[in-house]
C-alpha cells in the first residue's frame, strides 16, 4: 500500500489511503508505556481517540487500510485475525470466529473452515457459514467491493461474476451445514489464512447491506457495536450484548464504550496529549507531528510515549524508461550517493525514522537485514564515469508539497550534487501526486514515495512494485517500470511455495536480487511515536496495524475517572 | 420595489448559474481523476473505468454538468440495481470518499459555522462598533490613539497564530477554557458557550479591529456635516445628536461590509475551524479541497456563493431602508 495510507493511518490523510499495511513491530526507541494484551486495565470506562480524518469506511468492503483496519476489529469478526499483543505475538494469524486458521486440500487449492460455537450478531442472531459466504461475495459487488482486493484475486469466481447482490449465490463459496465453509481458489495458496484477515471477509446476514447501508449503520459481530455515528465529526462504540468473551481469544474488550473525535487539527491533538486534562487522560491519538518531537523529551512524557515502526518503506523509485536511469550502474551510483542519515534528518529525525537499506522493512517476517549500497561517492562516481556520464545529467524527482518529504527531498538533491547529478524538485499537490507518479505518461526521472503491505509477508510487497506483468497505463505501482524477466520468473515461483516459511525466506532472496537492479533507492523506514493519555492501560504498537495502538487491548487503568 | 426585487433574484440565479457551471468545468477539465484515487493500490486500468461508470465521469461534460443541474431542482438517481439510491432534491450529489450524501452533510456542518459566525458578529460588532465610537468620540486624545494602535495591531495578527496562541495560555497554561470543539447546545449551555468561546475571540478579533477604524473614521466624518451643525446650534442634547443624527448615517457603511463579511462567515470559517477542529463547512471545505472530492468542492462553492450572492441582495435591501437617498421607488 502506498505511504499515505499510513498517513491516515495516524490520522492524516485517509483519502489516499486506500489498502491495507502492516504495521510497526516490535517497540523501537522510548516505547515504554505498553503492556502486552491489556495488561494493567480494568473493566469498564470510555476509551476517547483523538484523530485528524474520518476512517474511510465503515463498510469493510470498501474500507481498507491500516487504520480502519485496526478499528474494524472492534465491531467486526472474521474467520481468522491477527493475535493481539506487542511484537511478533500481534503478527500470527490466529483463529477468530473459526476453529482453526484452516485446513487445505486439493495441494492448498481448497480451504475449509468450522465456525465456533456462540457466535452471533449483535441483533442475536447467530452466526453461520451462510452469513460467512455472504459476506465474502459481497467484495465482488461493483459498487461496493472498492476494497481489499484479495477475495477476488484468491478465490475462483466466474469472470462475470458482479456480488450477491446482482448475481446471487457464488458457487466456489460452499455451505455444507450451518458451521462449515469452503473456499475454491484460483490456484493453490498457502497463506490464505493470512489473507482471510483482510476486512472484506467479514460475515453478514444474508441480504443485509445493499447500497451504502453499512456505511452508516453496520452490523457488529465484534465486541462493540455503533450507537451513533456523525461522519467526519464522532463516533460511538457501546458494548454488543450479545458478543461472547469465551468465543474470543484475541479482544480483550476491557472499555465499556469507545468515543472517536474526527476532524481535529494535529497539532491541537498534540496539545491536548500532552497537556492530559480531564477526559484527555482517557484519550489515545494517532503519531504525533514532527514538529511535537522536541517537547515529549521530558520524563513525565516520555513515559506516556509509544514508539514503534510503521511497517512501511519510503524509497525514491527510479524511473527505467528514461535515458540516463536505464543503466544500471547509473541507478547503483544513485543508490551509493544518498546518505540515508541525511535523509533520515529531513525526515524529522531519528525518533521519527531509521534509516533504510533493504526494500522490505524490519517487519517483515523472514526478512534479512542487508545494506547493499553503503554511501560509497567513490564508488558512485566511478559507476558514472563508466556509464560515460561523469558530467552529470538533469534528474526531475516528483514529490509531494509536505514539510517531511520536502526534508528528504533535500537531502537527495545535495547527496547527488558532488556526481554533478542536477536534481530538480517537482511539486506536486497530494490530490493529485498518486495519479501522477502512477501513470507512466506523466511520471518523471523519480519518485519519492513508499509502500507498505497488506500483511507481514514479501507477497504483498515484492510483487506489486517490481512485476514487470504489473505495468499498467494508470494507477501503476511498478514505478520503476522495471521489467526484468528473472525477476518475474521468481516472483511466480514463490507464489508457487506451498511452505510459507520457505517462501518468506525466498522473498528476502529476492529482495536483494533485485537491488542488483537498483530500481529504487530504500530511504527510511518510518516510526509511529504516539502519546497516550495518564489513565489508558494495555496500549501497544501492533505490527499489523502500521503501528498504530492496538484497539483491542487498550483499555483504562481506572475505569471510574 | 417588486420589479427591482425580481431583477435582482434574477440577477442572483445567474450569478449562481455561472459559479456552478465555471466550478464544474474547472473540475471537469483540470482536476485529477477521482477514479484513480478511489481505486487506489492493486488498481488496473478496468477497474478506473468501472469506478468512472458507477461515478458517472464517463459522460460528456454536457451530460454530466445537466445531471447535476436537474439533480438540484428534481433529484437523480445513482447506481444500478439493488445498489441504485435516489438522491432526493435538492441533490449535491455523494462524496466520492465518503458515499455520503453532499446536502446531508452540509445540514449536518452549516449549524458549526452558523453558531461559529453569528458568535462573531455578535462580539465584533459590540466591540468594533462600541471602540470606534468611544475613539471618535475621544477624536485625538490618549485613548483614541491607544484605541486605534491596538485596532492597527489586532488586524495584523493572523488567524492561525491568535488561535493557537490563545488556545496555549488559555487551555494550556491557565486551563481556564476547555479545548474548542462543536459541543451541541443541548450538552449545557455553560460548555457550549466555553467550547465556542476561543473560535468566536479569534474570528471576531479581526474583524472588530477593522469595524473600530472604519466606525471611527465615519463617525468622524458625519459629525463634521452640516446636518449635524444644525442640530447643534439648535441645542440638541449631544447624546441626542449622537443618537439620533448621527448614527445612522455614520453606520450605513458598516451595515453594508458587515453583511458581505457575515455572508462570506457562513460559508465557512475555515482557517478558524481548521485549527480549532471544528466540523462546519469551512474545515468540511479544506478537506475536500485535500482530498479532491468534487462534489463536496462544488457543493460549498456554491453554497458559499450562494451566502456571497444573498447577502448582497440583503445588504442593499436594508440598505435602502436606512438611507432616504437611496429608497426605491
Amino acid at each position: 500500500m502506498r505511504r499515505s495510507a499510513v498517513l491516515a493511518t495516524v490520522a492524516v490523510f485517509t483519502a489516499l489511503a486506500l489498502t491495507g499495511c502492516g504495521g510497526a513491530s516490535t517497540p523501537v526507541s522510548g516505547a515504554g508505556a505498553g503492556d502486552p494484551a491489556a495488561a494493567g486495565a480494568g473493566t469498564g470506562g470510555t476509551v476517547h481517540f483523538l484523530l485528524s480524518s474520518d476512517y474511510s469506511h465503515l463498510d469493510p468492503v470498501r474500507g481498507w487500510d491500516g487504520g480502519v483496519n485496526n478499528f474494524y476489529r472492534l465491531i467486526y469478526r472474521g474467520l481468522t485475525t491477527f493475535g493481539a499483543g506487542p511484537g511478533t505475538e500481534g503478527t500470527k494469524v490466529v483463529p477468530d470466529l473459526a476453529t482453526t486458521t484452516g485446513t487445505p486440500s486439493d495441494d492448498n487449492k481448497t480451504w475449509t473452515f468450522t465456525l465456533k460455537d456462540d457466535i452471533f450478531f449483535e441483533d442475536g442472531k447467530p452466526i453461520t457459514s451462510e452469513a460467512v459466504k455472504f459476506g465474502v461475495e459481497r467484495a465482488w459487488d461493483p459498487e461496493a467491493g472498492i476494497g481489499s482486493p484479495y477475495a477476488k484475486l484468491l478465490i475462483d469466481a466466474p469472470k462475470d461474476y458482479k456480488g450477491p447482490y446482482v448475481s446471487g449465490d457464488l458457487d466456489t463459496i460452499e455451505t455444507p451445514d450451518a458451521k462449515t465453509v469452503v473456499f475454491h481458489l484460483k490456484k493453490p495458496y498457502a497463506d490464505f489464512a493470512s489473507a482471510l484477515v483482510q476486512p472484506n471477509f467479514v460475515p453478514f446476514p444474508k441480504g443485509t447491506g445493499a447500497a451504502d447501508a453499512f456505511d452508516s449503520k453496520p452490523i457488529a459481530s465484534g465486541p462493540y457495536k455503533v450507537e451513533s455515528y456523525r461522519r467526519g465529526a464522532s463516533l460511538k462504540l457501546v458494548r454488543n450484548p450479545h458478543w461472547k468473551a469465551a468465543s474470543d481469544t484475541v479482544r480483550a474488550a476491557k472499555p465499556d464504550g469507545f468515543e472517536f473525535t474526527f476532524g481535529l487539527d494535529g497539532a491541537t491533538i498534540d496539545e491536548r496529549m500532552l497537556a492530559g486534562q480531564g477526559a484527555d487522560a482517557n484519550a489515545i491519538a494517532g503519531a504525533i507531528q514532527a514538529a511535537t518531537v522536541a517537547r515529549i523529551q521530558t520524563p513525565q512524557i516520555k513515559e506516556r510515549t509509544l514508539s514503534g515502526y510503521m511497517g512501511c518503506t519510503t524509497y525514491m523509485s527510479l524511473n527505467t524508461t528514461k535515458k540516463e536511469l536505464g543503466d544500471v550502474r547509473v541507478r547503483q551510483a544513485i543508490n551509493y550517493a544518498v546518505n540515508k542519515d541525511t535523509v533520515v534528518a529531513g525526515d524529522g529525525g531519528t525518533t521519527l525514522a531509521v534509516k533504510a537499506t533493504s526494500i522490505q522493512p524490519p517487519t517483515i517476517v523472514g526478512r534479512v537485514d542487508y545494506d547493499p549500497y553503503p554511501t560509497d561517492m567513490a564508488k558512485a562516481q566511478q559507476l558514472l564515469n563508466d556509464a560515460g556520464l561523469g558530467g552529470g545529467f538533469a534528474l526531475t524527482l516528483d514529490v509531494r508539497p509536505v514539510a517531511r518529504q520536502q526534508g528528504m527531498a533535500v537531502a537527495i538533491q545535495e547527496a547527488l550534487k558532488p556526481l554533478k547529478i542536477d536534481v530538480k524538485i517537482n511539486n506536486i499537490d497530494t490530490s493529485t501526486f498518486y495519479e501522477v507518479i502512477g501513470t507512466p505518461a506523466q511520471q518523471h526521472d523519480a519518485a519519492l514515495t513508499g509502500w507498505c503491505p497488506d500483511w507481514l509477508s514479501g507477497a504483498t510487497f515484492l510483487p506489486p512494485l517490481f512485476d514487470g506483468r504489473n505495468i499498467v497505463a494508470k494507477g501503476n505501482s511498478n514505478l520503476a517500470q522495471i521489467d526484468d524477466e528473472a525477476i518475474n520468473k521468481r516472483i511466480d515461483e514463490i507464489a508457487e511455495m506451498t511452505d510459507i516459511d520457505a517462501a518468506n525466506a525466498a522473498y528476502s532472496e529476492l529482495d536483494k536480487q533485485i537491488m542488483e537492479k537498483a530500481p529504487i533507492v530504500p530511504l527510511v523506514y518510518e516510526k509511529n511515536v504516539t502519546v497516550i493519555g495518564g489513565n489508558i492501560a494495555g496500549a501497544y504498537l501492533n505490527d499489523s496495524f502500521s503501528g498504530g495502538i492496538d484497539l483491542v487491548s487498550v483499555g483504562l487503568e481506572d475505569p471510574s475517572k | 420595489m417588486a420589479r427591482y426585487l425580481a431583477g435582482r433574484i434574477a440577477g442572483l440565479v445567474l450569478i449562481l448559474f455561472l459559479v456552478c457551471l465555471f466550478t464544474y468545468l474547472i473540475f471537469f477539465k483540470l482536476s485529477p481523476d477521482p477514479a484513480v484515487m478511489i481505486c487506489g493500490k492493486t488498481c488496473t486500468p478496468e477497474r478506473i473505468l468501472q469506478i468512472r461508470t458507477v461515478l458517472g465521469l464517463d459522460e460528456p461534460f454536457l451530460t454530466q454538468f445537466w445531471d447535476f443541474l436537474s439533480g438540484l431542482f428534481a433529484g437523480r438517481d445513482y447506481g444500478s440495481g439493488v445498489n441504485l439510491i435516489h438522491c432526493q432534491a435538492p441533490c449535491l450529489g455523494y462524496s466520492f470518499q465518503t458515499n455520503q450524501s453532499v446536502w446531508e452533510m452540509i445540514l449536518d456542518r452549516l449549524p458549526v459555522s452558523a453558531t461559529v459566525a453569528v458568535g462573531a458578529a455578535v462580539l465584533w460588532l459590540l466591540v468594533g462598533i462600541g471602540a470606534g465610537l468611544f475613539s471618535a468620540v475621544k477624536e485625538g486624545t490618549w485613548w483614541d490613539r491607544t484605541l486605534m494602535n491596538l485596532a492597527l495591531g489586532g488586524a495584523s495578527i493572523p488567524n492561525y497564530v491568535l488561535a493557537l496562541a490563545l488556545q496555549y495560555v488559555l487551555v494550556v497554561k491557565l486551563q481556564v477554557l476547555p479545548f474548542p470543539s462543536a459541543v451541541a447546545f443541548s450538552d449545557g449551555p455553560a460548555l457550549w458557550f466555553q467550547s465556542y468561546l476561543m473560535p468566536w475571540i479569534v474570528l471576531a478579533t479581526g474583524y472588530a479591529c477593522l469595524y473600530a477604524r472604519l466606525t471611527r473614521s465615519n463617525v468622524i466624518d458625519t459629525l463634521a456635516e452640516n446636518f449635524m451643525r444644525t442640530a447643534r446650534a439648535k441645542g440638541l442634547h449631544p447624546v441626542l445628536t449622537m443618537r439620533r443624527h448621527a448614527l445612522r448615517p455614520a453606520l450605513t457603511p458598516v451595515t453594508t461590509i458587515f453583511g458581505m463579511d457575515f455572508a462570506a462567515l457562513l460559508g465557512g470559517a475555515l482557517i478558524t475551524e481548521t485549527v480549532f477542529g471544528l466540523n462546519g463547512v469551512g474545515k468540511m471545505a479544506a478537506d475536500s479541497i485535500a482530498k479532491n472530492d468534487q462534489p463536496v468542492i462544488m457543493a460549498v462553492t456554491l453554497l458559499a456563493a450562494f451566502f456571497v450572492v444573498v447577502g448582497n441582495v440583503v445588504v442593499d435591501l436594508v440598505y435602502t431602508g436606512l438611507d432616504p437617498r437611496v429608497r426605491i421607488r
